[in-house]
């Protein structure tokens, strides 16, 4: 570890790379493990549920999936601040405080796509579920089973989401070295500071880890196959 | 009929993305009425001048008084980099429509970090830098990049935080030392801008390794954003008036922190405007470039700088020196 | 069971059944003329679909012993083995693996156990199915053209192992199949649907011969005709 950070630290300007990489990777980690338990979970209810109102409520989800990240990050900024309304948590300025913008962010994203999903898979394999005689918590449990390669797809987009993006990690983390700085705030300081290339190299850097992760988690999703018989 | 229909839903989509944008626009506006709009006017200024000076060249009072001559033809534009104080405090913005009035080019500008702002000037990507970092600046025009420098103002840098524990005064040396000493949270720009480079220069000139304070962070962010988030921190920092004066009567948060420092010889912060050289980028605009710092040399101009924003904060935010 | 003026409008499809009674242990069979609505009653049956109104008396039968096999049925993702195993698992029965392969070999199958089910062709696919209806020993068996892919070999082996278990312990069994050799063969009582409504319920020679309705009689003259043509076809 200590070697990789000289190594990075010797590559680059003193912006604090490893730290901005470790905190990208735990901030981006921490937001999709708990928008994607949210928001699949707010999209199998979706599914399930009927009420009054549900198509506009279907509709504000749509509205979310493409709210500017900057508009949720002055929104939570506003909230943490010290004289905001839960100011007194103390988590302005705070990785928990990313966290919790990219959630508002990437949760109503991973629940969209979930829903979509579902709404046109799901009926199926409920009926099926029925014929072999699951209960309730089965069914509910295969939906996951079989739908969990757009589930997974759900969530990468979502990961995506988070490591990609800036604006609102910058107001709430204010891009403070060693603390909040991420890989994506960094770039926005060296290109601030007219250092591009060395930007640009920290974007590949992003991408290529973003790389790595995808094919481990590729490698992991074992067994999928394509349904050959149309 | 069936195509009619399609057309109906691409209006309605694109009506619908308008009223979802200005839906969130709404939101952000309506949560807690009095603090709202603190942080997004705080980058407002940064952001508005590209089209505020072509459109608007009458609003600004000045500008009638010089309109006895005749109004002069659009020439075309001035592209300028400049340092965020410029154009947070709204010295361009003010200064612009006078420019267009006067000469006929229309002034447009970059607000950046010094930093970035000589790199674009090294680039050739604009025609004209106006910054605050004179030995960078002299640096700029030695490797030809830059034709000559000029001065045009000056204004101060301060140290603002809260009154406790250290009480407001001239010596600079002994505040950053009372920092360093009982490990008081600042805030850096940590951004290489000329405002970084100033602050950087003090603690090295008191040979402090002011990472050695735990409590020492590095916002990476421009001067509004850093002194916003050393209010929000309780810490101190290093601000030129300018800004400081702009965001303590504009933020509909009241800031919380006073000025503890000023007056030190050493917080001055000479502006030197340098014309990209013609010679490296044929390309630029060297006429409009000559131009302006001819006009903003000139004395008439020299006061109109001097006088901006005493009306609004109470003093000047630039002290004009052209002529020294 | 019994089946209450069951109502159920999908679209422009409208549904009513009237009522009738499915006598336990006995084969039925439904027919009628594609989209008179047999599918959708048996879904109304294994509680798919719930009904407008109306209701179905089960008459102690829980619906977790019903199944249904579908003409394209639904495979999980995984091997054939895993799912013929996964109404067992459901139930937390361990599978005899014996038995299993038993069936399989019956159905010719044995080399596709561990075989990716969704990639197997629709003939296999619905011996697969049928195999994975059988295993959990379900007390009500509805069979919704399921067999139709199947060549006569295998349609033969199938009715055998109906008979089989009809005649080792009977359980009820709704068939539904436009091979009407197929449903006199193995009904026992038959249903005839038109336009969403159950038109009668009888003895399967009272339905294909002795119907005074109009309906039934062309329906039956048909589907004769058609399969005569077919069998023309093939001798030529």
């Amino acid at each position: 570890m200590q070697v990789i950070k000289e190594l990075l630290d010797t590559f680059f300007s003193d912006v604090g790379v490893f730290d901005a990489i470790c905190v990208t990777f735990q901030m981006a980690f921490c937001a999709t493990a708990i928008s994607s338990v949210l928001g699949i979970l707010l999209g199998l209810l979706l599914e399930r549920a009927d009420f009054v109102g549900k198509k506009v409520v279907i509709r504000i989800n749509r509205t979310l999936m493409g709210v500017p990240p900057v508009v949720v990050g002055l929104i939570v900024y506003m909230l943490l601040m010290r004289r905001g309304p839960l100011g007194r948590l103390n988590m302005l300025f705070s990785i928990r405080g990313m966290i919790l913008a990219q959630v508002l962010i990437i949760t109503p994203i991973i629940c969209g796509m979930t829903y979509t999903t579902l709404v046109s898979r799901a009926p199926a394999v409920r009926a099926f579920a029925k014929t072999m005689g699951a209960d309730r918590l089965q069914t509910q449990w295969l939906v996951v089973r079989e739908l969990k390669k757009e589930l997974y797809f759900a969530v990468v987009t979502g990961f995506g989401r988070s490591i990609s993006e800036v604006g609102a990690v910058m107001l709430v983390g204010g891009n403070i070295k060693g603390h909040t700085r991420t890989m994506t705030t960094t770039i926005s300081l060296l290109k601030s500071q007219g250092i591009f290339t060395e930007g640009l190299t920290l974007g590949l850097l992003l991408l290529l880890m973003a790389f790595v992760i995808q094919s481990l988690a590729d490698f992991f999703q074992k067994g999928e196959r394509s349904d050959e018989n149309y | 009929m069936k195509k009619q229909r399609q057309w109906l839903a691409v209006v309605l989509a694109t009506l619908l993305l308008a009223g979802a944008l200005s839906g969130c626009g709404g939101k952000e506006a309506e949560t807690p009425p009095a603090e709202s709009p603190a942080e997004a006017q705080e980058e407002a200024p940064a952001e508005t001048p590209e089209e505020t000076p072509a459109e608007e060249p009458e609003e600004t009072e000045p500008a009638a008084d010089e309109a006895d001559a005749a109004p002069v033809e659009k020439k075309g534009v001035l592209m300028m980099a400049t340092t965020t104080s410029t154009a947070d405090t709204g010295l361009l913005d003010y200064l612009a429509p006078i420019f267009l009035e006067q000469t006929g080019w229309e002034l447009q500008w970059n607000a950046v970090g010094t930093g970035e702002a000589l790199k674009m000037g090294e680039n050739g990507d604009v025609d004209i830098v106006l910054v605050h970092a004179k030995a960078s600046e002299e640096e700029f025009v030695a490797n030809g990049f830059g034709v000559e420098r000029f001065q045009v103002m000056y204004n101060d840098f301060i140290v603002v935080g809260p009154a406790e524990p250290i009480a407001h005064t001239e010596d600079i040396e002994a505040a950053f030392k009372t920092i360093q000493e009982e490990q008081l949270t600042f805030v850096s720009r940590g951004d290489d801008s000329g405002t970084d480079k100033k602050e950087k220069g003090i603690w090295k000139k008191l040979e402090l390794d002011q990472t050695q304070n735990p409590n020492y962070l590095e916002s990476g962010q421009g001067m509004g954003a850093t002194i916003t988030m050393a209010d929000e921190k309780g810490a101190y920092c290093l601000t030129d008036r300018g800004t400081w004066l702009k965001m303590k009567n504009d933020a509909d948060v009241e800031l919380q922190l006073e000025v503890i420092c000023e007056g030190a010889a050493d917080l001055l912060n000479q502006y030197g405007i340098i014309a990209v050289s013609p010679e490296k980028y044929p390309e630029v605009n060297n006429e409009a470039a000559n131009t302006m710092i001819e006009w903003i040399c000139s004395e008439e101009v020299q006061e109109l700088i001097g006088n901006y924003g005493v009306e609004e904060y109470g003093q000047a935010l630039f002290t004009p020196n052209a002529n020294e | 069971m019994r089946i209450i003026d069951l109502e159920k409008s999908q679209g422009d499809f409208q549904m009513r059944t009237g009522s009738f009674s499915i006598e336990e242990r006995k084969i039925h069979g439904i027919i009628g003329g594609n989209g008179c609505g047999k599918t959708t009653l048996c879904k109304l049956i294994m509680g798919i679909l719930k009904p407008d109104s109306g209701r179905i008396d089960y008459e102690g039968l829980n619906v977790r012993e019903i199944t249904m096999t579908a003409q394209r049925p639904y495979f999980i993702q995984g091997s054939v083995y895993e799912n013929i195993c996964y109404p067992l698992k459901l139930r937390r029965i361990c599978p005899d693996e014996q038995k299993i392969d038993g069936w399989l070999a019956r159905c010719g199958l044995e080399e596709k156990k561990y075989q990716y089910a969704r990639s197997l062709s629709s003939g296999e696919q619905q011996k697969i199915s049928m195999i994975r209806a059988l295993i959990f020993d379900p007390k009500f068996i509805m069979i919704d053209e399921t067999l139709s892919n199947l060549d006569p070999e295998n349609l033969e082996l199938f009715e055998q192992v109906i008979l089989e278990i009809q005649k080792e312990r009977p359980v009820t069994w709704l068939l539904i199949s436009h091979r009407l050799a197929h449903i006199y063969k193995m009904c026992e009582v038959l249903h005839f649907m038109h336009q969403g409504e159950i038109l009668a319920s009888g003895s399967k020679d009272e339905i294909l011969f002795g119907s005074e309705d109009e309906r039934i009689r062309r329906f039956v003259a048909n589907e004769v005709i058609r399969m005569e043509g077919k069998h023309g076809a093939f001798e030529s």
